[in-house]
């Protein structure tokens, strides 16, 4: 027997998984309020770069958390000046949960993210390359390491648990908010901390920049004229709780996580396989772990990155499970965030289920007559939304969907 | 849920292969020094690396353009699959899960994507290098060779990522639909690590890596990979994997490892894996193990092949293996004889062994432990 410290229950059937809290920071806002109001105004949250020169870039913006406001919540206490910003906003987000639900008592946190403290690295390397100033070195480098926004984080709320980072690309949020259904699903763990995070980072923006993945213009998912995404950056933390013992304790349950699934297609280290097979499976996979059919989904929070070929794909895949399911993607109005993305989307969700409305893909102009979608353009609406898909795709071929449901006392 | 070790792939500076490497560390052997540079610094720094050839006959399209962190990973992964005598199919990669054990990832073409940048701009950086910077890019390319299309992580994290890769391993197989579940930890060396974990005060300039000194002289960094195929059955079973945990300061990863030993040694103890590298894990380690298996047999495999950071948990959990397994363990090399514990001192028989730990302690505050069993 292979234990987690008595963790482990004999075989029942699976646990449902309630989410009690969720914290967000991202060009949206700090917090769920802000990031309501920021979905139902449809506001376009993407600005001009200032962090580093993109003067040399095709794209010149993305989705951006000021610093003065980021920065000026930690306490002095956590050195937060050492830190890097990864750190501040895994602070934030975890904040609003520890709020929310102070007796939650986590017994492990995965976290998603694709770049970690790569803009700390940047200055290192920067700094060696130049025979610049290294004095501070060794604060970037002990804020490289990809775990350690993480450990910042529950360091400053005293949290003590074991952490799981996964990088899986653009879809590590929503790997870990699936990885972290299925530990509390299979009993396993009772109580588990699940998000993302990135921070905005030159190299990355650069890199996307030179694979032509990211425009100059609006980003415009599934729009005939899209050009390509915009990057975005931000964390989302969600508290994932064996429902019944959630309701026992009397913890407000905001929806519960259903469905998890995730393939990987293999075609290409950067592009998705054209048919959408990739994305398929892992939406097929989601709805089977639910036990609901196609029909039963209200929403889907798509990846729609706005890049021709991963809208094409996504949009093939989509159209050919479900049948006119309203579709958005709120990258558009603040940019991809990475490995941030699926937990931040999932916090979409969750906000879409709890206040019965569906966000907005705003900059939408023109339907692609390729893809048979029925996107919720420009404005959001009120809708009667019971459960609500999620999508991230990434590099390497990774595919993950994660399927949330209201809660029915 | 029982898990079992089925195969297992090594790629290391000693060179591949599991019975080589194990003989060349059972007779004593470490692997030889190198010296690594940078053109716009002059500091050299001494690395154990593998050997290229070691790497030869490793060739499929995935890999072309591919960086050594990718091809250590193939190497040893197909090398677990074949020690498993698996042969891969459709039908069999579906039945697959793999998980990425990573710390620094692709360093070397990360270096040069922004070297580009930053020595003549953005405009230049290259579109080929930067998919090979991503964190998963090796378990991508590892995926795409075997043709595996489920459930594919990369976990990224410091010396402990491998056990807690395990850890997740043992979630992924409640899964009833997948038979195994290939684990890889890898790594590989470029200048830029060993001049940041030199300002970090825990690289030595040269060898040897003095285990458990008082000194805390520091580590060499090495690189490869290891690899360990989980069936659900298999001679050596992993019978109890603790979840870990982290430290926030140095002087406290003692404290975090008593919890994991104290949790580990419910049963009776033969060895212990440790992963003392010449660095403040060696007291943190020594002072948890001496307050609860002080009789146990401890070996370290870190002076004779280095600090492989993401893969040095995996490398870890191939020697406790391969030590239940062949009834010996090799020598703890370079270590004084005053060291309290109980070293293994020379090539050592252990014929009635029956259980053995391995303990992972970070280089960047993370802790995680495992007890291994033979059947």
């Amino acid at each position: 027997m292979m234990g987690q410290s008595g963790r482990e229950r004999t075989a029942k059937a699976p646990a449902r998984v309630a989410v009690t809290a969720a914290g967000i920071v991202s060009p949206l806002g700090f917090g769920s309020a802000e990031t309501l109001e920021s979905l139902r105004s449809a506001r376009d949250c993407v600005t001009p770069v200032m962090r580093f020169s993109v003067a040399q870039c095709r794209c010149k913006t993305a989705g951006q958390i000021a610093d003065a406001r980021l920065l000026a919540g930690c306490s002095k206490t956590l050195r937060s000046g050492r830190l890097h910003r990864a750190s501040h906003m895994m602070i934030h987000a975890l904040e609003e949960v520890v709020m929310r639900q102070p007796a939650f008592e986590p017994e492990l946190t995965v976290i998603g993210t694709t770049s970690g403290g790569m803009s700390y690295g940047e200055r290192y390397y920067r700094a060696l390359n130049r025979a610049g100033d290294l004095r501070h070195a060794p604060t970037w480098i002990a804020n490289y390491p990809a775990q350690k926004p993480v450990l910042d984080a529950l360091a400053a709320f005293g949290i003590s648990t074991p952490c799981r980072v996964i990088a899986n690309a653009c879809a590590s949020g929503t790997n870990a908010i699936g990885h972290a259904f299925e530990c509390v699903r299979s009993g396993s763990y009772q109580r588990v901390l699940a998000g993302g995070y990135d921070a905005l980072a030159e190299m990355v923006f650069v890199g996307f920049d030179s694979l032509q993945a990211s425009t100059p213009e609006k980003c415009r998912p599934f729009d005939r004229h899209r050009s390509g995404m915009v990057l975005g950056e931000g964390a989302a933390v969600l508290a994932l709780e064996n429902l019944d013992l959630a309701r026992g304790r009397g913890a407000p349950v905001l929806a519960e996580i259903i469905g998890y699934g995730i393939s990987t297609d293999n075609f290409h280290i950067t592009q998705p396989e054209p048919s959408g097979i990739g994305a398929r499976q892992a939406m097929e996979m989601a709805l089977q772990t639910a036990h609901v059919s196609a029909a039963d989904v209200d929403y889907i929070n798509a990846h729609g990155t706005a890049t021709v070929f991963n809208d094409a794909a996504e949009g093939k895949a989509i159209s050919a499970l479900f049948n006119g399911v309203p579709v958005s993607s709120t990258k558009s109005m603040m940019g991809h965030s990475l490995g941030a993305a699926g937990a931040i989307e999932a916090v979409v969700c969750l906000l879409a289920l709890q206040h019965q409305f569906l966000p907005a893909s705003i900059n939408f102009t023109t339907p692609d007559d390729d893809l048979a979608l029925t996107i919720v353009a420009n404005e959001p609406r009120p809708a009667v939304v019971s459960t609500a898909l999620s999508n991230s795709f990434g590099f390497g071929g990774t595919n993950a969907s994660i399927l949330m449901r209201k809660f029915e006392a | 849920m029982s898990l079992a070790i089925a195969g297992i792939g090594w790629v290391t500076p000693l060179g591949t292969g599991i019975d080589s490497v194990w003989e060349r560390l059972l007779n004593g052997e470490e692997a030889s020094a190198t010296t690594i540079s940078e053109d716009f610094a002059e500091r050299v720094y001494t690395v154990f690396r593998v050997p290229e050839l070691a790497m030869k006959g490793l060739a499929h399209p995935r890999l072309r353009r591919a960086s050594a962190i990718s091809r250590f990973a193939a190497a040893a992964g197909l090398h677990a699959l074949e020690s498993a005598g698996l042969k891969l199919d459709t039908q069999t990669a579906e039945r697959i899960a793999l998980i990425f054990a990573i710390s620094n990832g692709g360093v070397i073409y990360t270096k040069r994507f922004y070297r580009e940048i930053v020595s003549t701009g953005a405009h230049t950086a290259s579109p080929l290098l930067f998919p090979e910077t991503v964190f998963n890019a090796p378990a991508s390319h590892v995926a795409a060779i075997l043709g595996v299309t489920g459930a594919s992580y990369t976990l990224v994290g410091d010396g402990a990522v491998g056990i807690a890769a395990i850890n997740m391993a043992n979630e992924l197989m409640k899964n009833e639909a997948l038979d195994y579940c290939l684990i890889v930890g890898t790594e590989e060396i470029d200048w830029l690590l060993c001049d940041a974990y030199r300002r970090w005060r825990l690289l030595r300039m040269a060898p040897p890596i003095e285990p458990y000194s008082n000194q805390n002289r520091g580590m060499i960094l090495s690189e490869g990979a290891g690899a360990v195929l989980l069936a659900r059955n298999g001679v050596v079973s992993i019978e109890h994997a603790h979840p870990g945990g982290y430290f926030s300061k140095r002087t406290k990863a003692a404290k975090i490892l008593k919890s994991i030993l104290r949790d580990l040694c419910q049963t009776e103890i033969d060895l212990v894996i440790s992963s003392a590298n010449g660095t403040f894990i060696d007291g943190a380690e020594s002072q948890a193990l001496r307050e609860f298996i002080p009789n146990a047999l401890v070996y370290t495999v870190k002076p004779a092949l280095g600090e492989s950071v993401g893969a040095a948990g995996l490398w870890q959990v191939i020697a406790a293996a391969q030590a239940l397994c062949s009834a010996e363990i090799p020598p703890v090399l370079h270590a004084d004889s005053s060291v309290s514990l109980r070293l293994s001192r020379s090539r050592t028989p252990i014929s009635n062994a029956q259980r053995a730990i391995v303990l992972s302690c970070g280089l960047n505050q993370q802790v995680a432990g495992l007890r291994l069993a033979i059947r």
